[in-house]
């Protein structure tokens, strides 16, 4: 098994995270056709869903190949997680994952960073960074780096 | 795995849509992208064209999208079939894409359509 995506962000449309399979002897990490293993991932597509809770926000992106669930923890200020940081550093990252937060509205295009898992049977992103797209070619761009990375990196074995 | 209860939008383009197309089926959720020919404030239907074709879209549920005839548009909704046959798709989302490049747009869904049924075979050839 090739693990060199396993600590960069692999670029997969939906329809490959919710393919991937979680290794048998580690946690969070998973293999993509049995080649390479990822555990980040990055992908770009079409805000469908959005719902506010008081800990994350939880929404939906759709890149035309399927939808997949994103979660972004909000509760930096509060989780014993971040006690282990300055507090100057977890304002940072609280005021960050607000912001960011702000701009998920249905219907923008949203580039989302982060960590895949399983939950509820299904796959999910919990993002780690969230960037609005202006540019209207930022889909098309992403749908053909993912084809050119999968024919030519994540499916060769090393 | 289980997939997101959303449905996926698949990218077409309008040509694509006819009667005997794959696309052309009641409730079957389509992301189209075109030049806003009309839009009537009074019942929130819009009109896109690309090229000949064109297609209603019902935007009644969309909320901070602003139209404006002559800009281009793409939309994720599911499509409603009428008695006469004409289509019209009940939009979930829309965006001003003002600056796409169409043409690039149309060669790369070919190219990514392929790509995924191309895909599917091997997989399938696998199992």
């Amino acid at each position: 098994m090739d693990r060199s995506q396993q600590n960069t962000h692999a670029k997969l449309m939906t329809r490959d995270i919710h393919r991937l399979r979680p290794s048998p002897t580690e946690a969070n990490c998973f293999s993509l056709g049995c080649i390479s293993w990822v555990s980040r991932v990055e992908t770009v597509g079409t805000i469908v869903s959005r719902d506010m809770a008081e800990k994350f926000l939880k929404f939906s992106i759709d890149d035309g190949t399927g939808c997949v669930t994103c979660i972004m923890w909000l509760n930096q200020l509060t989780s014993p997680y971040f006690s282990r940081f300055d507090s100057s550093t977890i304002l940072l990252h609280s005021r960050t994952a607000r912001r960011q937060a702000r701009d998920i509205r249905i219907g923008a295009v949203a580039r989302v960073r982060g960590r895949v898992g399983l939950y509820r049977g299904g796959m999910q992103i919990t993002a780690t960074n969230v960037v609005i797209e202006r540019d209207p070619n930022a889909e098309i761009l992403h749908w053909l780096e993912c084809v050119r990375l999968s024919r030519n990196c994540y499916r060769i074995q090393s | 795995m289980a997939n997101s209860q959303i449905e996926s939008g698949a990218p077409i383009t309008l040509q694509e849509l006819y009667p005997s197309s794959p696309f052309f089926m009641e409730a079957r959720s389509l992301r189209v992208t075109g030049l806003l020919k009309g839009y009537s404030v009074e019942t929130a239907i819009g009109v896109i064209e690309d090229g000949e074709k064109s297609l209603k879209i019902n935007t009644q549920h969309l909320r901070d999208v602003s139209f404006r005839v002559g800009s281009v548009y793409q939309f994720i909704g599911e499509l409603h079939i009428e008695p006469n046959n004409e289509p019209i798709l009940q939009a979930r989302t829309g965006r001003n894409v003002d600056g796409i490049d169409i043409n690039l747009y149309r060669k790369t869904i070919e190219l990514l359509r392929r790509f995924l049924e191309i895909e599917e075979d091997n997989r399938n050839m696998v199992e």
